[in-house]
C-alpha cells in the first residue's frame, strides 16, 4: 500500500532543503569558521560545489531505478545476499545517524532552553513526534512540510534583517589568507552535515516522486537553495561575532540571534533560529527514520512498516542517550570518524550502485 | 524498580495498541519482527535505567574506519 504514495517535485524540494538545513544551520558555522578562520563564507561556497556535485550523482544513480527504493535496487542489483548485506549496513548507517541527530537536538533543548528537564524525557517527546509523522506517511509530512516551509524562510528572512545593523566589514578581513586547501577541508565538513547526510531522501526519490524529470531539477534546486541559506548563516556569523567567537560558541547561529538588538525594542529573540532548527531538524530525523524503518521493512518483506516504528522509536531513545557520552567526545567524533563514515553511505555506496548499473547495462547491449 | 515498571507498562501498551489488527490482518512476518525489536527496546531500555554499560556504536565505528579516518585527515595535514 505505501508503494504508491507520490509527492510532488515541489513538495520534494522542500523536503531536502529542510534536510538540508537541518543541523548544519547550528553546526557549520563552528566547523567552518574552526578551518577556515574568516574565509568560512569562502568555504561553504566550496562545500556548496560539492553538492551540487553530489547531487548529480544521485540524479544519475536516479536515473536507473525510477520505481524503486533504494534498497530495493540493491537487491535487484547486486543479488539477494550481497544486496541485503549493503542495505542493512545503509539501514544501520540511518538508524545511527538519526540517533546522534537526536542526541544533538536533545543536547540543544537541556543546554539552551530547559536546563532542568532530564534529557531523556525531551528524546521521548522528539521521538514521539517523529514516530506520528512516520506512521502518518510519506504523502502527509510532505504536506505539512509545505505548511511549515514559508515560517521556517520567513522567520530566516526577519533574523537575517535584523542582524544587518551589527555587521562589522572587518571581521573577514583580510579575504583569502589561509589558501585553498583549508578551504576543501572547511568545504568537505560542510558537506558531510549537509548535503552527504541527504542520501535518506534515495528512500523517497525516484520511487515516490510523480514527475523524474521534474524531481532532479527539484533535488538540485532544493541542494542550491539550502546551501544559499546555510551560505548566508555562516557568512553573517563571520561578520557579526568574528571568526574567533564563531568558533569557540557551541552554537553560534543562536548566539548570532542573541545579538539582535534594535532600539531596546526587539531584542533576544533567538527563539527565532531556535523554532527555525527544531522544525528542520525534526523533517531531518524524520526523514532518516522513515527511511530506516521503510528500509527494515523491504529488507525483510514485510507488508506495512507501521509496526516496527514503535519499538524501533524505543530502540532509538536508548541509542540516543549511550551513543555519545558527552560533548566533547561528540566533538572529536564529528570531527574525525564521521567524514568517512558518511562518505561510505553518501558517495562510495551511491557510486557502486552507478558503476554496477552502468556495468550491467553494457553488458546487456552486447 | 520504577523506571522497570514503567518501561513494562509502556511495551504493554505498545502490544496492545499494535497486535490486535496485526493478527486481525493475519501478518506473521510482522508479528515476530514486532516482537523480537519490542524485546531488544525492553532489554536496552531496562539497562540504561539502571546505569548499566550499553556497548556504543560510535567507539565501535571509530575501531572499523581508523584506517579511512587518518587516510582522509593526513591528506588535509
Amino acid at each position: 500500500m505505501f508503494n504508491n504514495w507520490k509527492i510532488s517535485p515541489h513538495q520534494f524540494e522542500i523536503l531536502v532543503v529542510m534536510c538540508f538545513i537541518g543541523t548544519s544551520i547550528l553546526f557549520s558555522p563552528v566547523d567552518l569558521a574552526t578551518t577556515v578562520k574568516q574565509d568560512a563564507w569562502l568555504g561553504a561556497i566550496a562545500g556548496n560545489i560539492l553538492g551540487l556535485f553530489l547531487v548529480c550523482l544521485y540524479n544519475a544513480v536516479g536515473n536507473y531505478f525510477s520505481n524503486m527504493t533504494l534498497i530495493e535496487y540493491a537487491e535487484s542489483v547486486l543479488g539477494k545476499w550481497l544486496g541485503k548485506t549493503l542495505s542493512l549496513l545503509y539501514f544501520s548507517f540511518l538508524f545511527i545517524n538519526c540517533s546522534m541527530i537526536l542526541w544533538i537536538a536533545g543536547d540543544f533543548i537541556t543546554t539552551q532552553i530547559t536546563p532542568e528537564a532530564p534529557i531523556q524525557f525531551t528524546n521521548t517527546l522528539f521521538v514521539l513526534i517523529v514516530i506520528m509523522g512516520t506512521r502518518l506517511g510519506l504523502e502527509t509530512f510532505a504536506r505539512a512540510a509545505e505548511v511549515l516551509y514559508p515560517f521556517v524562510i520567513g522567520l530566516l528572512i526577519i533574523l537575517m534583517i535584523f542582524v544587518l545593523p551589527d555587521i562589522e566589514s572587518k571581521n573577514i578581513q583580510p579575504v583569502f589568507e589561509y589558501g585553498i586547501k583549508p578551504m576543501i577541508k572547511g568545504g568537505l565538513f560542510y558537506s558531510s552535515l549537509s548535503s552527504l547526510t541527504l542520501i535518506p531522501l534515495m528512500m523517497i526519490f525516484p520511487a515516490h516522486v510523480n514527475n523524474l524529470k521534474e524531481a532532479k531539477k527539484s533535488f538540485l534546486r532544493g541542494t542550491l537553495l539550502g546551501g544559499f541559506v546555510i551560505f548566508l548563516i555562516v557568512t553573517l556569523c563571520i561578520l557579526v561575532l568574528g571568526q574567533d567567537m564563531t568558533a569557540r560558541n557551541a552554537f553560534p547561529s543562536y548566539a548570532l540571534a542573541k545579538k539582535i538588538n534594535i532600539g531596546n525594542i526587539i531584542q533576544r529573540i533567538e527563539a527565532i533560529i531556535a523554532i527555525i532548527w527544531f522544525i528542520t531538524t525534526f523533517y531531518k530525523m524524520l526523514l532518516h527514520f522513515y527511511g530506516a524503518t521503510l528500509g527494515l521493512a523491504q529488507i525483510l518483506n514485510l507488508k506495512d512498516y507501521r509496526p516496527l516504528t514503535l519499538p524501533l522509536g524505543m530502540i532509538l531513545v536508548v541509542l540516543s542517550l549511550v551513543v555519545f557520552p558527552n560533548v566533547t567526545y561528540a566533538g572529536i567524533w564529528n570531527t574525525t570518524t564521521w567524514l568517512p563514515y558518511v562518505l561510505t553511505y553518501g558517495f562510495f555506496l551511491p557510486l557502486l550502485l552507478l558503476i554496477v548499473s552502468l556495468f550491467r547495462k553494457s553488458k546487456k547491449r552486447i | 524498580m520504577w523506571p522497570i515498571l514503567g518501561i513494562l507498562t509502556v511495551a504493554i501498551g505498545m502490544t496492545l495498541y499494535e497486535v490486535p489488527s496485526l493478527v486481525e490482518r493475519n501478518l506473521k512476518r510482522e508479528l515476530w519482527v514486532f516482537f523480537i525489536l519490542l524485546i531488544f527496546g525492553v532489554i536496552l531500555s531496562i539497562a540504561e535505567s539502571l546505569n548499566l554499560d550499553i556497548p556504543n556504536p560510535s567507539d565501535f565505528l571509530t575501531v572499523i574506519y581508523k584506517p579511512f579516518t587518518d587516510f582522509i585527515l593526513n591528506i588535509f595535514k
